[in-house]
């Protein structure tokens, strides 16, 4: 049975954030969703949940994905504890407003620069002043970076010359080097996989700008000096041995001890002002009506034109 | 708002938990007593089960809004996946 009525669906705030899952079968189980392991099966609630992770060792039945989709849970199939993103499914959101708004955003260049300023000013602990331009704030994002890179360094005794690697060549980089490449990479891939669950766009970002994980990018740098450089020097100090994987097995168990991914999405919405946007005419209309067709742009009206019409003159008309 | 949910424990437990609790089906309470009231019926109810098994649902500020906590060997296990709790049912 298709869900007929979106209003039975939580909205996503009410939404319980994510669940990952590895080692399983999911499969279809009575109209609703189960996980199968050898200890028995596991109910899924999952018209209430947002965001399915499947990690190694799953497989998903086609009923089981028609019913996720339906329900607006978004599947993502990742590496361990999200630390990679591979593919991902359809998303909870019938409306495409958060998007709409992303590229509103990011298509002006001045409310651009607002979020820009925003990005910056999220990773300050302290407030900026107002009179600061762009460049003095690049100049100070600077400095907090490479003082979190001595930081790091002073309290493991891991020696840092700068950050350098050679994308040709893994094996070049210092080891310290190799552990922040390692982190960063499991850090793009819970970002991307938060940026995905509130239907926004990876490729559209602020900061960055060009490559199809841009945006990914922007957010992934609000958490870096909290998160991957104190972890990669910590486990480079840590010993030589099995370095890049112990790193991402830190990673994952930091990301599930500070529920990570709940604060990246909490993070998203205030950065583009999403709360607002959830209450929103066409958010309710497309949650009431999912295969109502979406409206046609028009420069000189106000409001968009109705779709789903045939604007053809009548033929009395026709001359 | 508290559930309590209990498998083949002695009658003089249910009996005793009637007193705070309404039993709507045999072996399942449901009551609103404080925090503090709750824990000592749980203290109880651990103590008294004998050969069964129980378990406790009750209102909090988790994600979920509730939270579960079970003693002995109940027919279904709660599974926390990473603070999100989920019932599974053996085969």
């Amino acid at each position: 049975m298709r869900v007929k009525d979106l209003h039975l669906l939580p909205k996503f705030r009410d939404a319980l954030t994510y669940l990952y899952v590895e080692h399983c079968r999911v499969e279809q189980d009575d109209r609703a969703i189960a996980l199968w392991q050898a200890q028995g099966k596991t109910p899924v609630p999952c018209a209430s949940l947002s965001l399915l992770m499947l990690g190694p060792g799953t497989s998903i039945t086609h009923a089981a994905v028609a019913t996720l989709a339906d329900n607006g849970c978004l599947v993502l199939w990742c590496g361990e504890e999200g630390v990679r993103l591979y593919a991902h499914g359809l998303g909870l959101t019938r409306s495409a407003a958060y998007l709409l708004h992303q590229a509103r955003l990011w298509a002006n260049p001045r409310t651009r620069l607002q979020v820009v300023l925003r990005l910056y000013r999220m990773r300050f602990e302290e407030p900026l002043p107002d009179t600061l331009t762009l460049k003095q704030i690049r100049g100070k994002e600077g400095v907090r970076v490479r003082e979190a890179y001595a930081r790091a360094s002073r309290e493991t005794g891991v020696p840092w010359h700068g950050r350098a690697y050679r994308r040709d060549s893994w094996q070049a980089a210092d080891p310290v080097n190799r552990a922040l490449s390692a982190a960063n990479s499991c850090l793009y891939g819970i970002c991307h996989a938060a940026i995905l669950a509130l239907g926004l766009s990876p490729a559209l970002g602020f900061i960055h700008t060009g490559k199809m994980l841009s945006f990914v990018y922007d957010v992934a740098d609000l958490y870096k000096t909290r998160l991957s450089i104190p972890l990669a020097f910590r486990e480079t100090a840590a010993g030589l041995q099995n370095l890049e994987s112990r790193v991402r097995q830190a990673c994952r168990d930091e990301f599930r001890r500070i529920f990570f991914l709940k604060t990246i999405i909490q993070d998203l919405q205030a950065l583009l002002d999403l709360e607002a946007l959830a209450d929103s005419e066409d958010w309710e209309k497309y949650h009431q009506d999912e295969a109502l067709p979406g409206g046609l742009w028009d420069p000189e009206e106000m409001e968009t034109v109705a779709g789903g019409q045939n604007f053809a003159p009548d033929r009395e008309e026709e001359t | 708002m508290v559930v309590l949910i209990l498998e083949k424990v002695p009658t003089s437990l249910r009996g005793e938990l009637s007193r705070w609790f309404l039993e709507p089906k045999t072996g399942v309470f449901v009551g609103k007593v404080s925090a503090l009231v709750r824990d000592l019926l749980w203290d109880k109810v651990c103590r008294g089960k004998g050969q069964g098994a129980a378990l406790m649902i009750y209102n909090s500020n988790r994600e979920q809004g509730f939270d579960i906590r079970s003693h002995g060997e109940t027919s279904r296990q709660v599974v926390d996946f990473e603070g999100l709790l989920l019932i599974r049912i053996p085969q």
